[in-house]
């Protein structure tokens, strides 16, 4: 008994061994052990090493003859050319050798702007920015081909028989043609025509081009022209304002290059004059995400400002210096107080504000507003964790008694609702 | 010993690091086998360390222990300064409990298949077969071969199968990584070769190659070359300073000493500030020469390491210290020692230069700070007009202040206390030692909440004289101004380090004037408990920087072991004397 007892242990420490090493780290009897029965030796042992001896002595250098042969000409130094800008290019081809995050194909103008960068940092963030621009655009291509062939397969398909289903469509009998864009476009210039005349002012001050570089105000421009769209497909738009838009600053420029011929029809108000000399002073109120003050309510008698600034290069306080220096009223949208902040910046891109602001506009809700915030930003919203989260209840408790003052502060959100629901 | 048991472990994680990745001793494969048998758990590692006979490590060990021991001791001496004293940010963070990622130490790849004799194409084949993603496989196995040292043989072997291959192709990539192994194995002579075969292939390289041939060439008699190659980089960008520090280093290996010196003034104008190698090469090459003009040479690097606040690291400051011992007639002494907190080296019994600003540093810093901290361009950022103005006429109705207490800063330290309560102490017991006290606050703090007592709030006010900025004014800036204002011997008490503010200066010789004058001007508690006497940081009297009275040196260092912060001063020194 005893004799198939111990024969037993035996084997299955045997068997166990292999497993057991992680959980009795410190055991050096077990790793050698481990080291002894496991087969998985770092070094390659080649099974017919003994099979076949040290036959051929293998030439090494054979490659470096064949690589100084390939090449006809000699060259005493390894660069010849002098203009700068072949020897940049040559350079970057070197790069793309190496699986740099370099561009394959570069124009002169990108060249020309790479060689003027001032440090090794910059052109490799240069180099870098261009290199994705082009993945972007290579994979935008194979998409695109990709689509069309498959459109013409299915076109290919109809061709060989399926030519009775087509009669069918053409009898199908129907109250209105299918609605088409024009028609989407001509209602929304409608209702941008009555923002213009009856709407309430939105001011995008456009005072910071000098504290942006080029491809900061850039991405302002594109967010200026999304959260343009966003508010044109509103049912109740904003009537936009863009203030201090100098004409032929660089805003001015971007803006035009960007809307081109349209940018005369925009349903909205561009001036060169200051949001204080076109609104009484104290209808303004300035958001900016520095403002000691929160907003609890959105006040449809009240004008906001929006500054149109992407603030890459963290100059704190900013706007809000503008602020106080106009003496205008500030707010900053009550994120803490509702989402559970988890990481990035409080600064929201201009479309998410704006998409915010029209959502606060008719609604009313801050929750539903606040769902324009990313979501990587935050974890959740406070009322969420109270359900789920038992043992937060205490800290929790004054922020929801903050949010229900929140929802009786605004009052006339709510009478707007009833306006609506009596229409 | 909770301390000592940390310093022991750190120092045993920096052997590992030591050993794993050793800077230039050349290994060859069989150290990779010894390697490649640890992949187990980290503690067995550990444990292997030890029970393998690796003796030179077993030394290194004792040696590291017994360092961190003795530097342990000595922490009790210099821990008269420890805000800006080399390496207290660490220790604070230790225990605080905040320690780094301990698996960053032991590199967690698998076991690597590395062949351990040439091969020829069909073993190359076979053990293509085996891995996984085909593609990659020359690029990885080179890569492996970098990471594990093999010896060049292989990776020759490895090559001469891709060109096979490839009609006698061995693309850029693959020649960069075998040149980076001869390079690490110190193989000139295959350098060379590799060089000739870029020449007569490529126009021109880029900069990882340039760096790798420059670094292989400078030990070859072909080391005039890469003096070619520096220029060639010239034409792409601005060459590195370790491409500079290599020419440098092969020009004095083989006696060109204007050649080094040339390139190191060229340096210089480029703004590029050289590695501590390049320094520590011209003072190891000058230990033969016997040269008035070398020797005035080393001296204006020291200086150099004087005007921009550098401090030397050990390996670099042994070197200065053989140099100075090296100068025959002259006898000159090395020590390495701790200075005495009054400024007094314990070597030479010299006083060490005052950290105090002279009259005209002090003037250009009060308005600097003015201009740029509180102003800033903006008046309305920080503060506005109006405050800035009250604040001036403020400042000049009073007489000068002895101590500037941010009020906000120093209350917020003792959570469990009431902030009016903790700030009604301070300032009384400062007061009673017939200091004039100022304090620096917010509106807030006199709306008599239920943490700022209104009746202990007027009773500071009696007591001090009291400034309350605007609540979103930032009142870090007029502290500092109100300290500057009040003249040298004014000091300010936070626990800030101001670290945000120092860097709205825009040049860094005002920004090393700002912290020369914040090392001598800002008090810190060293522990206080409610209704103690308050005990501060003693203030640095003496400034750490190179320095020199002609017949003695004073330079403090870098101790291998002690981590500096950026904001820390060392607290090492070697002192070089004359004997006469």
């Amino acid at each position: 008994m005893s004799a198939c007892f111990m024969f037993l242990r035996h084997f299955a420490r045997q068997s166990v061994v292999p497993f057991v090493h992680r959980k009795k780290g410190a055991s050096l009897y077990f790793t050698i052990l481990h080291r002894h029965l496991s087969s998985r030796t770092p070094f390659l042992f080649y099974p017919n090493k003994e099979n076949v001896p040290p036959i051929e002595k293998i030439d090494l250098d054979e490659w470096k003859n064949t690589m100084k042969s390939s090449l006809p000409e000699e060259r005493s130094s390894l660069t010849t050319s002098e203009d700068t800008l072949t020897v940049i290019r040559e350079w970057i081809e070197m790069c793309r050798m190496l699986n740099r995050e370099v561009p394959e194909h570069i124009s002169d103008e990108d060249l020309k702007k790479i060689a003027e960068c001032p440090s090794k940092k910059s052109r490799k963030k240069q180099l870098k920015f261009l290199y994705i621009k082009e993945n972007h655009k290579k994979a935008r291509k194979e998409k695109q081909a990709r689509k069309r062939a498959e459109k013409d397969e299915i076109e290919k398909q109809k061709q060989l028989g399926n030519d009775e289903e087509s009669e069918n469509k053409e009898l199908k009998n129907t109250f209105l043609l299918p609605l088409q864009d024009r028609a989407f476009k001509s209602e929304r210039d409608w209702r941008n025509a009555q923002a213009m005349i009856f709407g309430q002012p939105l001011v995008f001050d456009m005072a910071y081009e000098n504290f942006m570089p080029e491809r900061d105000l850039k991405n302002t421009v594109c967010q200026l022209l999304e959260s343009e769209g966003a508010n044109r497909k509103d049912i109740d738009p904003f009537h936009i304002y863009f203030c201090n838009l100098r004409v032929d600053s660089p805003y001015h420029k971007e803006l035009l290059n960007r809307y081109k011929e349209k940018w005369n029809e925009l349903l909205l108000t561009a001036t060169e004059k200051s949001h204080v000399d076109v609104f009484p002073k104290e209808r303004l109120i300035y958001l900016t995400a520095d403002s000691p003050n929160v907003m609890t309510t959105f006040r449809h008698d009240k004008i906001y400002i929006i500054g149109s600034f992407v603030d890459k290069c963290s100059q704190p306080r900013v706007s809000y210096a503008n602020a106080k220096r106009l003496n205008l009223a500030s707010e900053r949208l009550p994120l803490d107080q509702y989402l559970q902040w988890e990481l990035g910046n409080k600064n929201l891109t201009l479309d998410q504000m704006m998409r915010i602001l029209l959502t606060l506009k008719n609604t009313g809700d801050w929750e539903k507003a606040l769902k324009f915030v990313p979501s990587r930003k935050y974890s959740g919203f406070h009322t969420d964790s109270i359900n789920s989260k038992n043992f937060f209840k205490g800290s929790q408790k004054p922020k929801l008694e903050i949010k229900k003052s929140f929802q009786k502060l605004s009052l006339n959100a709510q009478n707007r609702g009833v306006w609506w629901k009596n229409e | 010993m909770m301390t000592l048991l940390l310093s022991f472990c750190r120092s045993l994680q920096m052997l590992w690091k030591n050993r794993l990745y050793p800077g230039s001793s050349p290994r060859n494969w069989t150290f990779s086998v010894l390697y490649s048998y640890f992949h187990f758990s980290k503690k067995e590692q550990r444990y292997f360390s030890f029970t393998l006979p690796f003796q030179r490590n077993i030394k290194a060990t004792n040696f590291l222990i017994s360092k961190a021991i003795s530097s342990n001791k000595s922490d009790k001496d210099t821990s008269r300064h420890p805000l800006f004293s080399a390496g207290t940010a660490k220790k604070k963070s230790e225990i605080l409990g905040y320690k780094k990622d301990q698996q960053h130490c032991f590199p967690s790849s698998s076991p690597v298949l590395l062949p351990t004799k040439p091969l020829n194409s069909e073993e190359w084949e076979k053990v293509k077969e085996n891995f996984e993603q085909k593609n990659i496989f020359e690029h990885w196995m080179m890569e492996q071969m970098i990471k594990y040292n093999c010896s060049i043989d292989i990776a020759k072997s490895l090559l001469s199968w891709i060109a096979r291959k490839n009609n006698g192709i061995v693309d850029y990539k693959l020649l960069i990584g075998y040149l980076t192994l001869c390079v690490s194995q110190r193989q000139t002579a295959e350098i060379i070769d590799v060089y000739e075969i870029m020449k007569t292939r490529y126009k021109t390289l880029e900069h990882e190659g340039y760096t790798l041939l420059i670094q292989g060439l400078i030990h070859s008699d072909r080391w005039r070359e890469t003096l070619i190659l520096l220029e060639d980089i010239k034409k792409i960008m601005s060459p590195s300073k370790r491409n500079y520090g290599d020419c440098i280093k092969g020009a004095l290996l083989h006696r060109e000493m204007n050649l080094a010196w040339n390139l190191y003034f060229e340096m210089l104008n480029h703004r590029i500030i050289p590695n501590w190698e390049t320094f520590q090469a011209f003072f190891d090459f000058a230990k033969g020469v016997k040269n008035n003009e070398f020797e005035r040479r080393l001296l204006d690097i020291l200086l150099y390491l004087r005007n921009n606040q550098m401090y030397p690291n050990e390996p670099f400051a042994q070197s200065i210290k053989i140099w100075f011992e090296s100068i025959p007639e002259k006898k000159w002494k090395g020590e390495s020692v701790i200075i005495h907190k009054s400024g007094q080296c314990l070597a030479c019994g010299r006083m060490l230069e005052s950290i105090h600003l002279n009259s005209e540093e002090y003037e250009f810093l009060k308005q600097r700070v003015l201009k740029d901290i509180l102003d800033g361009g903006d008046q309305y950022r920080k503060t506005t007009p109006k405050e800035i103005n009250r604040f001036e006429k403020f400042i000049k109705s009073c007489p000068p202040f002895d101590i500037v207490i941010d009020g906000l800063n120093v209350t917020k330290m003792f959570p469990k206390i009431r902030e009016s309560e903790t700030l009604l102490d301070i300032v009384s017991q400062l007061t009673k030692q017939n200091f004039q006290v100022l304090v620096l606050g917010r509106k807030h703090m006199l709306n008599g909440r239920s943490r700022w007592h209104k009746n202990e709030m007027t009773a500071v006010q009696n007591m001090a004289y009291c400034f309350f900025a605007d609540n979103v004014s930032e009142d870090d800036a007029f502290l500092l101004y109100a300290t500057l204002h009040s003249g040298n011997q004014c000091r300010f008490l936070t626990r800030d380090l101001m670290r945000d503010h120092k860097a709205c200066l825009t040049d860094e010789k005002t920004q090393q004037l700002f912290f020369r004058w914040q090392q001598g001007h800002q008090l810190v508690f060293l522990n206080y408990y409610p209704g103690k006497k308050i005990i501060f940081q003693s203030v640095l009297t003496y400034n750490t920087v190179v320095q020199t009275t002609g017949d003695s040196w004073h330079i403090p260092y870098d101790e291998n072991i002690v981590e500096r912060y950026s904001y820390e001063v060392p607290t090492k020194w070697l002192c070089l004397q004359q004997q006469n």
